[in-house]
């Protein structure tokens, strides 16, 4: 058993029942990608293995044990990125190094060296070394997503969650952000899941998924598309 | 016919709304006064006789320098003579010292209150009782605690101080987890799912992103509370309150004028402030949330 992410017979949603999930494992270093029409309930389901929401029925196991609240296991990337509008770029890559820090150090800003040099090694990384001390607000909306990758790679999760985060780029951003992304992720064999409504980009991850409707019923479920 | 009317107002929504409230304000109006409408008839001439016989000119002799023992603890002999121990001074000056204790204190103590009130962060089990202690605190107008504490303390600064206080805590309280919950939900959800503590996220988070409706609340509170705080000194006899309502017991009406210009003025001062602190926080705020980052990063 090699699976970082495996749910079966899973029921997930809010109130009402959105989807259910028969089998869905993925292995460690594995690149997945969810296709499907919006409202189907895909970013609920990267929610709930964010364990963010509680599923409603079902198993879902994260390494092998249930999904709880471990620092820096997942790093997720929602659609509207999830950046604090109002703090430098380096603030927001800082969030993501301090899960490898003690709490009082994140709380108290006396963090590591270590934590501040993965800090600047992200930014590198992503190309952001100019506009370290500049404001998410006055980013483009491909460098905001570049920061938001930042922050994952500085955070150096086991897997990484991103749902949609290439939308409201145009088309040559996109490819470069995504591509950006593939690289670091097969580089460290980390298992990314992610939400994507372009085909064309969703077919290069490994397995590809589609969620659709059930017929005559108003879930939805997963249904594996050959790439 | 009757259906033309109706129907004529039911595409103009906003028109008939703002007519039914005209409506409904006048007839309750009307009830509330009870045919004393004529009193209104003489009220321009009777403000014009009482603006010019007993309030204007202002008696600026309420500023005038006067000897008086400023410093209670050590006065020294002779007692001092100037501009600074004239009652409009040493009144302004107590209330806005008031004011800004009562903000302070109020602000240190309403944060972490409305953190824990954030249905957003804690759980509502937390979140309820806190957010009826705030609301108690709200309940009873700032009067009404300094009435409490004079009689607790006796009268001076602290009763007005705590008053305020008190108020403060209850009113920033509720703008603030009202502030906190209106923030996005996508850079809570990362930082959970990250799997930061719920102090992380109110540090790295909530505070950067809320900062600014917090510095404009904590303005609009000492606005406030200066504006409060002339009232709090009728009771708790202290303050440029205090001098007004010795003025007013002995019908010196023209100091009152003087006073009152004096503290008109002090809150246009104060609000302009506060509006350029507001706009250089809402248009170029970077928070920089690292002690030691700063020195070791290196330009």
């Amino acid at each position: 058993m090699n699976n970082t992410i495996s749910a079966s017979n899973l029921e997930i949603g809010y109130s009402e029942l959105l989807a259910k999930i028969d089998e869905f494992n993925v292995e460690k270093g594995e690149i997945i990608s969810i296709i499907g029409k919006s409202g189907i309930g895909k970013t609920t389901f990267l929610k709930t293995i964010a364990n963010l929401i509680n599923p409603k029925k079902g198993k879902l196991s994260i390494f092998g044990s249930e999904p709880k609240k471990e620092r820096g296991l997942i790093g997720y990337i929602p659609q509207k990125l999830g950046l604090v509008k109002h703090s430098s770029v380096f603030s927001n890559v800082l969030q993501g190094a301090v899960c490898e820090e003690p709490v009082w150090r994140s709380i108290s800003g006396f963090h590591e060296l270590r934590t501040l040099g993965k800090v600047q090694d992200a930014i590198e990384i992503m190309e952001l070394k100019e506009k370290t001390d500049e404001p998410i607000s006055k980013l483009s909306g491909g460098q905001q997503r570049r920061v938001a990758i930042a922050r994952t790679i500085a955070q150096n999760p086991k897997i990484i969650l991103a749902d949609e985060f290439l939308s409201e780029l145009d088309a040559g951003t996109a490819e470069n952000v995504w591509k950006n992304m593939l690289d670091y992720v097969k580089e460290k064999n980390i298992t990314l899941v992610i939400v994507e409504h372009n085909i064309e980009w969703a077919k290069l991850a490994d397995r590809c998924f589609e969620m659709v409707l059930k017929k005559n019923k108003s879930y939805s479920y997963l249904k594996e598309i050959k790439t | 016919m009757i259906n033309d009317i109706l129907d004529f107002f039911r595409k103009r929504k906003y028109l008939t709304f703002i007519i039914t409230m005209f409506v409904l304000t006048w007839l309750v109006f009307i009830d509330l006064v009870d045919g004393e409408l004529y009193r209104l008839e003489n009220s321009l001439a009777n403000l014009s006789v009482f603006f010019f016989e007993s309030l204007w000119p202002p008696d600026w002799r309420v500023f005038s320098i006067r000897q008086y023992n400023c410093n209670s603890l050590a006065a020294p002999w002779p007692l001092p003579t100037h501009f600074f121990c004239s009652q409009g001074y040493i009144g302004i000056s107590e209330t806005l010292e008031m004011a800004f204790v009562a903000t302070g204190f109020g602000f240190l103590i309403s944060l972490p209150l409305a953190i824990l009130a954030s249905r957003n962060l804690y759980s509502d089990s937390i979140a309820l009782p806190i957010r009826t202690i705030l609301s108690g605190m709200r309940t009873l107008p700032a009067l009404i605690w300094a009435i409490f504490f004079v009689v607790m303390v006796g009268l001076g600064t602290m009763s007005g101080v705590f008053a305020m206080t008190l108020y403060s805590v209850g009113h920033l309280g509720k703008l603030q987890y009202e502030a906190i919950e209106g923030l996005a939900k996508d850079p809570i959800d990362a930082a959970r799912a990250m799997g930061l503590t719920n102090s992380e996220i109110v540090i790295r988070v909530i505070i950067p992103e809320s900062a600014n409706y917090l510095i404009s609340q904590l303005l609009y509170m000492f606005e406030y509370n200066v504006r409060n705080g002339s009232i709090i000194g009728i009771v708790g006899g202290v303050g440029i309150g205090f001098y007004l309502a010795d003025y007013l017991d002995a019908q010196l009406y023209r100091r009152v004028m003087a006073l009152l210009i004096a503290l008109f003025f002090v809150v246009l001062v104060i609000d302009f402030i506060s509006i350029k602190i507001r706009s250089y926080f809402v248009e170029e705020t970077v928070n920089n949330h690292y002690l030691f980052g700063y020195f070791f990063r290196g330009k």
